[in-house]
């Protein structure tokens, strides 16, 4: 499968519940996170169980399909905005759900995706949107490691390695 | 147990000090013209630099989400939040404070409506206040501090509220002074009673609102209730997966449910916020909070500083 992705937006967000903040460029440090980010500097929430969420994506799609009514989900209808879904990264033509495992290049880091992100009702209350866990089933983004750091900024082009 | 909410990042645009050692900071967001919406009666929570958090009532017109504004009195007594907030903010600040929440909502209807205010209590209320004026709904507001030369946000009071639907009583003024047993003794048909202030205050109002029907008594405090001296026995709290809780006598219920491993958000741990609020299945809880209703006292529960006897089943 060949794709070329970009990069829309970065969000970070200093601790959990935070509002997320976005930013113009960001600095990557394999292993950790976001410089900034809540999981970088140890201040978000955390499931008890062994995990990889130094960096987490999600693809525009899902939000514009969100937007346009999908999935149809009776009372559920959203707008989440790129600062509102809590993921670091909004992309345009990755497809996330097929990358589990593989790596990938976003900008001058490379990226290894870990697993499918699990939306939780955390999300659903911080933002108050009924519905939103269900409507974000299976379309919540990619938790991944950063095998590769360096600074990333909107824009930059997201590209496979492992095809 | 209360949802999570947004900690916006918000910048002090005012600061303005106002009699009775309080001071007026006015909050804006620094990036969105639109902060979210609230209620009269609603709070926010400031967090300090050192990880506390603070509840404070916004004080503002709903109307105008522009902005918020708290009232902070200088607590000397206290531990040290007002303090930082007088000291070390200013003009620029950054603060981190949460989306509101409304633990003293008023409620819809048509009859009489009291408010009642006791110093730096005023904020809610005058948020309330504002809105039924607003409204043309039947109203007073009854404000009472020690003398006019204390009383904060009096300026704003008298330029927002009509001067027949407000009534200020002052210590030092005996032509002002209220008898609060006579003006609660008759309640009139269909009215609400609200009420915040200090711990004497707050205790003197649910005195003289004891005979009033239920669900007409509303009130938030934003001290800890004036508490008994009896010695605390151990009790043990059963969670609904049937998981067995002992909590000792020298051990709040939110410290125990903790270490069982449950995850329950807290905030003031003072029994003022209702962050740590969970509702009851079984048994007899001994209530030591300062913000549940009457009639909540029935099901619901404040574990950081409330107990109970013998075995207490939690919806946790």
């Amino acid at each position: 499968m060949t794709w070329h992705g970009r990069l829309l937006h970065i969000h970070i967000a200093p601790a959990a519940s935070y509002e997320m903040e976005e930013l113009a460029e960001a600095q990557l440090i394999a292993g950790r996170g976001i410089v900034g980010d809540r999981y970088y500097l140890g201040t978000g929430t955390y499931s008890p169980k062994p995990d990889v969420r130094e960096v987490t994506l999600i693809e525009v799609e899902a939000l514009e399909a969100i937007v346009n009514g999908e999935p149809k989900i009776p009372g559920f209808r959203a707008e989440l905005a790129p600062e509102d879904h809590r993921r670091n990264l909004t992309t345009r033509g990755v497809p996330l759900g097929h990358l589990v495992g593989k790596r990938f290049r976003v900008g001058e880091t490379i990226l290894r995706a870990a697993r499918m992100n699990f939306p939780c009702k955390y999300i659903e209350e911080l933002l108050g949107i009924p519905g939103l866990y269900e409507g974000l089933l299976n379309r919540s983004g990619l938790n991944c490691a950063i095998e590769v750091g360096g600074i990333i900024r909107p824009g930059d082009p997201i590209l496979p390695m492992d095809e | 147990m209360a949802s999570p909410r947004i900690i916006m990042k918000l910048k002090v645009v005012v600061t303005r000090k106002e009699p009775g050692d309080v001071l007026v900071v006015e909050l804006q967001h620094p990036r969105k013209p639109s902060l979210p919406p609230f209620e009269p009666g609603s709070h926010v929570d400031v967090h300090l630099p050192d990880g506390r958090v603070r509840q404070y009532s916004l004080c503002g017109d709903p109307a105008d989400l522009s902005r918020y504004t708290i009232a902070v009195k200088r607590e000397p007594e206290g531990r040290g939040g007002s303090a930082w907030l007088h000291d070390d903010i200013g003009v620029g600040t950054e603060l981190p404070v949460s989306a509101p929440r409304n633990h003293f909502p008023l409620k819809q209807g048509n009859g009489p409506v009291l408010l009642l205010a006791g110093g730096i209590g005023i904020t809610p209320l005058l948020a309330m206040a504002g809105v039924l004026n607003g409204q043309g709904k039947p109203f007073e507001l009854h404000y009472f501090t020690r003398s006019r030369a204390v009383a904060p946000l009096l300026a704003e009071i008298e330029q927002v509220i009509d001067r027949n639907k407000l009534r200020l009583h002052f210590d030092d003024e005996p032509e002002t002074r209220q008898d609060i047993e006579a003006l609660l003794s008759t309640p009139p048909s269909d009215a609400q009673v609200y009420y915040c202030g200090p711990p004497g205050f707050m205790a003197a109002i649910a005195r003289a609102t004891e005979h009033w029907p239920e669900g007409s008594v509303h009130f938030e405090a934003f001290q800890p209730a004036i508490l008994d001296d009896a010695p605390q026995e151990p009790f043990t709290i059963i969670l609904r997966n049937g998981t067995e809780i002992p909590v000792p006598a020298d051990t709040s219920a939110l410290s125990a449910i903790r270490a069982a491993g449950v995850l329950l958000m807290a905030s003031c741990e003072n029994g003022v916020c209702g962050t740590c609020e969970c509702g009851i299945l079984e048994g007899q809880p001994i209530h030591r909070d300062a913000v549940l209703s009457k009639d909540a006292r029935g099901h619901r529960f404040i574990p950081c500083v409330s107990r109970a006897t013998g075995v207490l089943r939690l919806d946790l």
